[in-house]
């Protein structure tokens, strides 16, 4: 794994829907740290975490990883970027229906490799045995939600990236459930020294997170 | 890239949408394929059934009924020839061998037809496969496919079976086979050959011949009228020469094959419109399988979506979209083609044993090729869905 890199925004204007949602936003984020993005629902954290991870082009200014200024790459430079280096969890899910956990949790390899690399298989069965997920051939639509949540964290971390965002990971988990995603995402996340930030409001999370960008009308307010 | 357990995935998890668009687009591919394959079995069957027939001479009328009559056995009410004709045929020069065809009785299903013994044999070309040829009037040579042994005697009755009283019309005396003909796949193969002679005895007409009472085959110097005439004629030249000298106003001149073709011509047209119908069931068939697999795209926008937020580049959706309609689209035609050549087969075999023409219809490469242009035609348009789930931006998709 590289080391994990620091976020920097600079002069960060975000709009969705013609509506402006961040204005002039000024952050930072060290390398390896593990921040919580707070703000009442509608502010725009989703929108903020699709612009960070590269899915979402902003109205203006700079988004730095590191060296890498994701939106200055191209097209599938940006797609490289983010597969190698990104892991993504969202709060539905978006598993791929019909594949096996472990199909899921080696989809990432899918997209660059027509084989697996070596050792790639074992190690995302070994992923989601230590996240608890219950090994076997069968389809990811007969796991309960929180072990499908597991499984997409298996798939964020299959190619052990230096990076994870995360949207809302535990808010359509029930609390128990939620509580034990939230543990295994820190402990996976702090283990390999990412770089993690967490939209939630969910208080096991934020707990946790020492860091803390709160977003709300049009402002990001960063504390330590 | 590996986009195949997405694709996979995709088939598995609506294995009922994705087996009912496989067999639509088998079925569409089955009737054209099958409509090219029994067309050229058909022809071939019937082609080849003309194949031991060069020149038929018959009373001047339609040539069709008289190919039909001659080659196929279908007797119909066909005018007579002359019977003074087969002296003058049979010293041609140009004649390799002839023979009067006489219709009238059956035995069965099985017409009893009235030949000279250069027939049994196509002059000596195809020599008998059991026994050996009719010494007199009472004795009969079957077709390969006729149910009578060698050694069995048989009563034929005038006109068609299951007429009541037919069968005592006139008095027949009991017919003993003594020969079988090597199979020729031609409706002739149903038949039961007897001597000309007998035939004409039967019916009151003397026996052909002004002496010999029990003389057999040409030259007949008595000869009543008769149907048709076969010939083989020694050469190309002769068998023009005599067609052309036979055209008059007591007597017509065909090859089967010269008719053949003008029946053909009118089949072909038929084969036209029935590809042409064939075809536009495949096309709107494949629309549909495309609407239907429109539908389901656009239920997957959060999937494709999904795929691109985590690194997925534009053309992994792309093959993922593609392989998924390509499987199908594969499947659906390999079953199209086999179940199409055996519908073909099946039909042929119906059709060729109620005709008592063989239709041997084999895979061909027409009907290989009309899948692969299916296949095609259907690849491409495929890049149709996957270029638009190319195209699906991928934020909007997550939301």
């Amino acid at each position: 794994m590289s080391a994990a890199p620091a976020l920097l925004l600079a002069d960060l204007t975000i709009a969705f829907q013609g509506r402006s949602v961040l204005q002039g936003a000024e952050a930072g984020l060290a390398g390896g740290a593990m921040a919580a993005l707070t703000g009442p629902s509608g502010s725009g954290k989703t929108s903020l975490i699709h612009a960070l991870a590269g899915i979402e082009r902003p109205a203006g200014g700079r988004i730095a990883w590191g060296p890498v200024a994701p939106w200055a790459l191209g097209e599938a430079a940006r797609d490289a970027w983010r597969r190698t280096t990104l892991g993504l969890v969202f709060q539905e899910f978006h598993l791929i229906e019909g594949l096996s956990a472990l199909e899921n949790a080696l989809l990432p390899w899918r997209f660059d490799h027509a084989r697996l690399p070596a050792g790639a298989a074992a190690a995302a069965a070994a992923l989601l045995g230590r996240l608890g997920v219950p090994a076997g051939a069968q389809a990811v639509g007969r796991l309960s939600r929180g072990e499908r949540q597991r499984v997409a964290i298996a798939r964020a971390l299959a190619r052990a990236p230096a990076v994870l965002l995360a949207d809302e990971p535990t808010a359509s988990l029930d609390a128990e459930s939620g509580a034990a995603v939230a543990d295994l995402l820190l402990a996976e996340a702090a283990a390999r020294g990412m770089t993690l930030l967490v939209a939630t409001h969910d208080a096991s999370l934020l707990a946790h997170l020492p860091g803390r960008w709160h977003l709300e009308s049009g402002r990001l307010e960063v504390r330590a | 890239m590996n986009p195949w357990p997405v694709a996979r995935a995709a088939l598995l998890r609506r294995p009922a949408a994705a087996l009912a668009m496989l067999l639509l687009v088998a079925l569409a591919t089955a009737l054209g394929v099958g409509v090219l394959a029994l067309e050229r079995g058909l022809r071939q069957g019937a082609a080849r059934a003309a194949d031991p027939f060069d020149l038929v001479i018959g009373a001047p009328g339609s040539p069709t009924t008289l190919v039909l009559a001659a080659v196929y056995l279908q007797a119909e009410a066909v005018p007579l020839l002359p019977g003074s004709l087969l002296a003058r045929l049979a010293a041609e020069p140009g004649v390799a061998w002839l023979s009067p065809i006489g219709f009238g009785d059956r035995w069965g299903r099985h017409p009893v037809v009235g030949v000279a013994p250069a027939l049994l044999t196509q002059g000596g070309r195809l020599p008998l496969a059991e026994g050996s040829a009719f010494a007199s009037h009472e004795q009969a040579v079957v077709g390969a496919r006729v149910p009578l042994a060698l050694g069995a005697r048989f009563v034929p009755q005038h006109g068609q079976i299951g007429l009541p009283g037919a069968a005592d019309a006139h008095a027949h005396a009991e017919t003993l086979v003594v020969g079988r003909m090597a199979p020729s796949g031609t409706p002739w193969d149903h038949a039961i050959l007897v001597p000309i002679e007998a035939v004409w005895e039967l019916h009151g007409l003397g026996t052909g011949h002004a002496g010999d009472a029990e003389r057999l085959g040409p030259p007949w110097d008595a000869a009543p009228g008769v149907p048709a005439i076969v010939i083989k004629p020694r050469s190309f030249a002769d068998a023009y020469a005599l067609r052309a000298r036979y055209r008059t106003a007591e007597s017509m001149a065909v090859f089967p094959a010269e008719v053949l073709v003008a029946l053909f011509r009118t089949m072909g047209d038929l084969r036209r419109v029935l590809s042409l119908m064939a075809g536009g069931c495949a096309a709107l068939v494949i629309a549909a399988v495309f609407l239907a697999f429109a539908g389901r795209m656009a239920e997957r926008g959060r999937e494709f979506a999904t795929l691109r937020a985590l690194g997925a580049p534009r053309r992994f959706v792309l093959a993922a979209v593609w392989l998924e309609l390509a499987v199908l689209l594969g499947a659906g035609v390999a079953l199209g083609l086999a179940l199409g050549w055996a519908g073909a087969w099946v039909l042929g075999t119906t059709l060729g044993a109620a005709a008592r023409v063989p239709v041997a219809t084999a895979p061909g490469w027409a009907e290989a090729g009309l899948g692969l242009a299916v296949l095609g035609a259907g690849l491409l348009a495929a890049l149709l869905p996957a270029l638009a789930a190319w195209r699906r931006p991928v934020g909007p998709g997550l939301r």
